[in-house]
């Protein structure tokens, strides 16, 4: 989250000075300038840059054999839409399921620990993200183990004859999902801890005081403040699930493919870069738009600053 | 394991094979991993206007002129050659130490290629830039990649009259395959066969021929692994149509079938690797494979379930090809190290390892010859099973079967037969 752009300015409406003082107003003013050079010089290398190259090889045309060229292509990116729309939906729905799930989990059990964990808050927000010290693909493999036609889930259930000899898990859309949300559980629990965690328990019982009942204490006090956690929690899982692809490659089947791995397919095995960039740009500002969207309906200065202080 | 001539030790052997994975099995992680890093120097080389385009052309005799350097760098395949433990317990690898042994030149040997396309698009923005891979020797499939190496020369043409052993062993269809006549840029290293695998646990009734293969009576629901890149050529071959000699209208006749196939929901995946754990877990009760993995597990890794089995159709045979990328450092130790592989002792001892097709005539008797020494040693297991390996027409093919059921593959030459191939099969496995 770029924080530059929602804090206070560097150098702020600075109040009528003398002459005398233009020195010390330069200074403030460079001073400024150099405090945010960091930041700006990270977003240069690391945002505008490769921004600005995946645009142009998206404008390119040719092929692997005599190799591309810069030529105003813009038909790539009609090119890349067309018959395409159905993997923009999917990941759009799979990420937001991916939100959704997260925040349902996340949320009691975090909730628990800011408000009942006491002297060991640390240690059981550390046993939430313990799994997540394993490497992320060996996570998801072990998953398509566990899940296996006859794994070591359904294996004994099906030999009781608890499911049909031909259920399955894997390959099909539950299981990427499943694969998702329990990905990215962590990305929605910091947020939400921190936010809940910020909360003062005396607001509770004040609201309690007032005759308040447990539900609407919650409904009215808890829900309220804990708002910057939800949208930074949605906005870190919504994101990066939706351009994923490894859960879909690894637990799906056919029929569950995301834009991630039309991506994928187009960079990695056929070597069309400008349609991959085409597609990974049309992807981007999409999202931009429905983060846009979303931070007008839920967020306010506070709900971003929160957002980019916890990402 | 142990050098098997040195220390006899059948079982291990037996047991250290069953836990390895298969080499073009290996999980598609791997590529995934890779996929991140790869992102950006391939963006960097495209953003180039893609280096220079047209063919560089290189002079082979001036090239392969000079001594040997003293270091090679091999990439190729996971579990795709001979290996061994040192008595410290070092894993090594036999047919590359006696190598060093033999000439003095050290190989550092890479695992680095999990598939043809990833590969190519890790090494080709150097390539277009003139620049070296950091590769001498690289193992790549016939097709699209290693065409475009060729086209563009970036892979070195080889010197012919420098590989002695090649020109006494290598069988006749490898001195001169198709997609290099005279076997001008490359030299197989292994080769195989792609059809079809079965888990006679999960099927319901013998699998025979291709449309069985979308036989929901046969087949459980989502039960079926096809290979993205390979079914294309399969599935034409089983309707009766020659791959190598297909236009247009007979892709789209394959697709037709592969669509109808998906249709049924009797597919599992796609797959470019990993079908084999979904074979060995039991997810998928048949898939497509490719002849050295089924082989393996059935032969050596005790899957006495999976077969490995050719429909009515036929199948296709592809080679996994060494070559010598350009601007490498070391052409001469290269080339050495490639007609190495064709020395008949080295040459069966990968196989041995492998179980897939070697390019080298001698190798059958190799096999005999070890099978022979291990009966006089009282490994009886072991010598049975190369005995049976020895007849097996999945590793020694007979000339009659490949004539008869085998095709090669179908061999893109343009970006716009290129282009046209990716419109008609993308919409298949895209889903």
């Amino acid at each position: 989250m770029a924080t530059t752009s929602v804090r206070e300015p560097p150098v702020g409406p600075l109040p009528p000075v003398r002459r005398s003082a233009w020195g010390i107003t330069a200074r403030r003013r460079l001073a400024g300038y150099g405090l945010a050079a960091p930041g700006v010089l990270w977003l240069l290398l690391f945002f505008l840059i490769p921004a600005i190259m995946m645009v142009y090889t998206s404008l390119q045309s040719g092929g692997a054999l005599e190799g591309y060229s810069f030529t105003w292509a813009w038909g790539n990116y009609a090119e890349a839409l067309s018959g395409r729309g159905v993997f923009f939906g999917r990941s759009l729905e799979f990420s937001l399921l991916t939100a959704l799930g997260t925040m349902v989990l996340a949320f009691p059990a975090v909730y628990w620990i800011a408000f009942y964990g006491g002297r060991r808050k640390s240690t059981l927000l550390f046993m939430i993200l313990l799994p997540y010290f394993v490497s992320f693909m060996i996570r998801t493999v072990m998953w398509k183990f566990i899940l296996g036609d006859n794994g070591p889930l359904l294996g004994p259930l099906k030999d009781w004859h608890l499911l049909p000899t031909n259920f399955r898990v894997l390959a099909t859309p539950f299981a990427v999902v499943l694969g998702l949300i329990y990905n990215y559980l962590p990305f929605s629990a910091l947020p939400l801890y921190v936010a809940l965690e910020r909360i003062d328990p005396a607001l509770i019982e004040a609201a309690k005081d007032l005759f308040a009942n447990r539900t609407q204490a919650f409904l009215r006090v808890v829900l309220p403040l804990s708002l910057p956690g939800v949208f930074a929690a949605t906005l870190l899982t919504f994101v990066p699930a939706t351009g994923d692809y490894v859960e879909a490659e690894l637990l799906g089947g056919t029929g569950n493919y995301m834009i991630g791995n039309i991506i994928q397919g187009e960079f990695l095995i056929r070597a069309r870069y400008p349609t991959a960039a085409a597609l990974s740009i049309m992807l981007m500002l999409g999202m931009v738009i429905l983060t846009s969207i979303y931070a007008r309906f839920l967020g306010t200065e506070d709900e971003v600053v929160a957002a980019a202080v916890t990402a | 394991m142990s050098e098997r001539n040195e220390q006899p030790d059948p079982d291990a052997i037996q047991a250290m094979m069953r836990h390895r994975l298969t080499r073009r099995g290996f999980l598609r992680t791997a590529g995934m991993g890779v996929a991140g890093g790869v992102a950006i120097p391939s963006l960097l080389a495209a953003c180039g206007g893609g280096g220079t385009s047209g063919k560089k052309i290189w002079d082979a005799k001036e090239i392969f002129s000079g001594q040997p350097g003293d270091m090679i760098n091999f990439a190729n395949w996971p579990l795709y050659i001979d290996k061994a433990k040192d008595p410290d317990g070092n894993v090594y690898y036999p047919s590359l130490a006696k190598f060093t042994k033999e000439t003095d030149i050290q190989v550092t040997y890479k695992e680095a290629i999990q598939d043809n396309p990833v590969f190519f698009g890790k090494i080709q923005p150097q390539l277009s830039a003139g620049q070296p891979t950091g590769w001498d020797i690289i193992v790549m499939s016939n097709g699209w990649e290693s065409y475009v190496m060729m086209e563009r020369g970036w892979v070195y043409p080889l010197d012919t009259s420098k590989r002695p052993t090649f020109d006494q062993y290598a069988v006749g269809w490898a001195k001169d395959p198709n997609y290099d006549p005279g076997a001008a840029h490359t030299m197989v290293y292994q080769w195989g066969l792609t059809s079809i695998a079965v888990n006679h646990d999960l099927v319901t009734a013998p699998i025979t021929k291709l449309d069985d293969l979308m036989d929901t009576k046969k087949l459980p629901p989502a039960s079926v692994g096809m290979l993205v890149d390979d079914m294309k050529d399969f599935v034409m071959k089983n309707l009766g149509i020659d791959p190598v000699t297909s236009g247009p209208p007979e892709w789209k006749e394959a697709a037709a079938w592969l669509l109808k196939q998906r249709d049924t929901g009797v597919v599992r995946g796609y797959y470019s690797q990993g079908y084999t754990d979904e074979l060995t877990a039991g997810n998928v009760a048949a898939s497509m494979a490719w002849s050295g993995d089924v082989v393996y597990y059935n032969v050596w890794g005790g899957y006495s379930n999976l077969e490995f089995l050719v429909p009515e159709g036929g199948c296709c045979a592809w080679a996994d090809n060494m070559m010598i990328p350009a601007y490498a450092a070391n052409p001469v130790g290269a080339l050495e190290l490639m007609d190495w592989y064709y020395r008949p002792d080295i040459a069966t001892d990968l196989q041995i390892w492998v179980m897939y097709m070697s390019p080298c005539t001698a190798t059958k008797q190799g096999f005999l010859d070890e099978a022979q020494a291990a009966e006089e040693k009282g490994w009886k297991g072991y010598a049975s099973k190369l005995y049976t390996s020895a007849k097996s027409e999945f590793i020694f093919p007979s000339d009659e079967f490949m004539s008869q059921e085998v095709s090669w593959m179908r061999q893109l030459k343009t970006q716009d037969e290129k282009d046209e191939w990716d419109a008609i099969f993308e919409p298949i496995s895209e889903h």
